[in-house]
This record gives C-alpha cells, structure tokens and sequence, in this order.
C-alpha cells in the first residue's frame, strides 16, 4: 500500500483548491477497493487542496487508539502522514462510528481534530461543518445510544476494557446496526430539518456541509436569515458492484463542486 | 487478426487472440473499427511495468464507452512482456476500452490474481517493440489526477485492424 505514494514527491505548486470534504469511508480491511480507492485520492486529488476536511465515518470502527498498530490501521495512518507531511492541512471530526479517534491517532497522521459542528473560514466563507449524526433526531433510539457512547464516563469504561474485548463488542454492535437499518423506514435516518434550520439559525451562517446519511445532495434552505446551503457528502464503496464514492471541492475562489460518482480507477 | 496502433512515437502493431479470449477481443475490434482509440493517448506509463492507454483524449478528457466486456483472464493467457490486457476497475467485469500493454512478466496480473479474476490478456505484440520500450522508459510527471503520465505526449493518432 505504500507503493501507492510513490509520486507524493511532487506537490502543486499553485494547488487548485482551497478544501477537499470526504466522509463516510467505513473503511475496514473487508472492503479492500474502497481503501484502494481512498489511497488513490491521497495521491490524487487531495495533493491539489490545501485542506483536505474528514467529516466522520471515514473508518467503520475504531476500537480506541491502542488499536494503531494493527496492519489495516497502519497503512491508513501511513497515508494520511505523507499527505500532511506535503503540507496539506487534514482536519477530522468524528462521525458515529470512529468517535473513539484520540490524540495519539492525530498526532501520529498529523492533524487535527475538530469539536463538531465547527465554523471554518474558507475561501472567505464561512461554513458549518459537521458529521449529521447528532441532527437525525427522529431516530429518538439512535440519539439515547448517541448520548451514551459519546459520554466520556462511558467511553473511559470502554477504553479500560482489553482491546480484544472491544473488538467483540463492536462486531456484536455493527451486526445489530445492521439489523436495526433493515427495519427503520428511510425517512427517520435522514437528518430532521428543523435541527439543520436551528443550526443555521444559531451559528449565523448560511453554508453547511455534513455526511452521514449517505445521501449526497445541495440543498437549499430559507431560513430567517435568508437562503442557506447544505452540501451532503456521499458515502463511498468501490467493492460493490456499483461503485460510488466522490468529495465535496471549494476552489480558491469560494466555488463549491460536489462530486457523487467518482470514476473508479481502470488499473491492472 | 493484427491491430495497426500508429502513435506519434511509431507503430505498434498487435495480434489478437479471438480464440482465447474471444469477448475481449470482440470488444476490442468494436473500438479500433469506431475510430475510439484515434487521438486517444498513453495516460498511464510505469518503467518496468505496464504502459496504459486507450481511454483519454490529450486534452485528458474521458471518451465515453460501451457496456463492460466479461473478464474472460481465465484462458490461460499469461500477462507476459510485451502482452496486451485489458484494464479494469475493482469490479472484475469493468474493462471497456482502456487496455495495457506489460512491459514486464507480471504474473502477478494473471487469473486468479490477488482477486480470484485477474487481468485479461487478449493478444500480444508482434512489430514495433522498440516503439513500446520507448514509451516504456520515458519520463513522467504528474498531471492533473494522473500520476504516471509520460512527460512528452504519446497519442494513439490511429488504429486500424490489418
């Protein structure tokens, strides 16, 4: 994998955008064409930002920072230190399933970790970013599980655990979110409007930009403060049959392009 | 059945194996006889690897495709020097129109692979091996999304089958 960074020699000059926002990777050594995938945009793409913004759910689990080490893990934190050693700033939030990323992670890929949701300056606008978990608040039984995990009682219980007991229980976990995903209708995952509008309202912006629900869109939103924008990023799988997967790109500019079907990469 | 690829660094002519791999090569004729592959360049060069080509215009823009062509890596056509293949994506049955031509044995590429599929190899170059050295050895830079591009334009003027 470390082959794939060969060409990270070369940087662009003048690079030609402001910021990259990703989410939503779920990467897992089990779908090694998304890593691939992701691989090939640090190597593309994102050495032609200035930032690049990870906006949650870029790994499918993390089981706590101790878990570094493991081979998969390695390979990513090896990625993402190159690109910050080019000079691209990386920020990352966490989204609902690697919420356990800590310092040591940060500082060993060189970035930088974000409280979300968080107001950055880019381009000269000002813009909300957030994973858009927290704003799914139909789902009243994902909200009282949120609540608890994101806990730091409850998430120092869970770091004390061995990291082979957290591993189990994370496997038992993901096999009943799955579960649980087949009988919600799609309407409750989707964010609540109300919460996004609160959000605009309460942080006086009118650009936001989150993951999460996997449905990738610009929507446009009148608020009392006028109309308001909300980029939602795709989520990526390049082992399905269909591939999907793509990124949000601001230009230097303030220029927004959201790109939900990147082409696969035609490689032997 | 021979492919007449005449670039702007000399001609490369390719025979094809339509017994072996008869959908890739069917799929293959279905380009060449379009006039897809004319102006479209060599994007993708790796010294003492493969040379890759057959998908973009110089300006990089991505000509549009037919449908896929089945994986068809299990005919017993090895991804040997100077063998030509199809390029895919991560989904085995993805190859279109772009192709490589190895510039080394790379058994790796061969059915199964790292994959269980591997990369199709169709046919094999029989004139212009010193045409497919050069390219092989030249420079690259990066340019735009692309890593391995030669640094001096190789464009695929026109093929022809002969």
């Amino acid at each position: 994998m470390s082959a794939a960074l060969t060409s990270l020699q070369v940087k662009q000059a003048q690079p030609q955008w402001a910021a990259l926002f990703i989410s939503d990777l779920h990467l897992t050594p089990d779908m090694p064409h998304t890593a691939k995938a992701f691989f090939n945009f640090l190597n593309t793409k994102a050495l032609q930002t200035q930032a690049l913004y990870l906006l949650g759910d870029i790994f499918e689990y993390w089981a706590g920072d101790d878990d570094i080490n493991d081979t998969f893990n390695q390979s990513i934190v090896t990625a993402l230190a190159a690109l910050s050693k080019h000079g691209i700033k990386i920020y990352w939030l966490a989204g609902n399933r690697d919420f356990l990323v800590a310092d040591k992670f940060a500082d060993a890929c060189g970035l930088q970790i974000l409280n979300e949701p968080v107001i950055t300056e880019i381009a000269g606008k000002k813009i909300l970013v957030l994973h858009g978990d927290a704003q799914c608040t139909d789902d009243t039984a994902y909200m009282t599980f949120r609540a608890q995990v994101r806990d730091p009682a409850w998430q120092q219980d869970f770091l004390n655990q061995d990291l082979h007991q957290r591993k189990a229980l994370i496997a038992t976990m993901r096999a009943g979110s799955k579960d649980a995903q087949k009988n919600k209708s799609m309407d409750i995952m989707d964010v609540n409007l109300a919460a996004i509008d609160a959000l605009f309202e309460s942080h006086q912006v009118n650009l936001m930009i989150h993951g999460h629900t996997h449905r990738p869109h610009q929507h446009q939103h009148q608020t009392k403060q006028g109309v308001c924008i909300r980029f939602v990023l795709p989520d990526w799988d390049y082992d399905a049959e269909k591939t999907r997967g793509g990124w949000l790109s601001i230009n230097q500019a303030g220029e927004f392009s959201l790109v939900t079907n990147a082409e696969p990469t035609f490689t032997p | 059945m021979k492919v007449l690829l005449n670039t702007n660094h000399g001609d490369i002519t390719l025979e094809l194996d339509a017994e072996k791999a008869p959908q890739t090569v069917e799929n293959f004729l279905a380009y060449v006889n379009s006039g897809h592959y004319d102006g479209t360049i060599f994007h993708r060069v790796i010294d003492g690897f493969m040379i890759q080509g057959g998908g973009y215009e110089a300006s990089l823009k991505q000509k549009p495709t037919r449908d896929p062509v089945e994986n068809e890596a299990s005919n017993g056509l090895k991804n040997a020097h100077y063998s030509v293949a199809m390029a895919r994506t991560s989904d085995p049955h993805s190859a279109t129109a772009q192709f490589f031509i190895n510039v080394n044995d790379n058994e790796f590429l061969d059915y199964p692979g790292s994959d269980g599929w591997g990369y199709c190899v169709f046919g094999k170059v029989v004139d212009g091996i010193d045409v497919v050295d050069a390219i092989g050895s030249m420079k690259t830079k990066p340019k735009s999304m692309f890593t391995d591009m030669p640094a001096e334009e190789v464009v695929i003027e026109k093929a022809e089958v002969i």
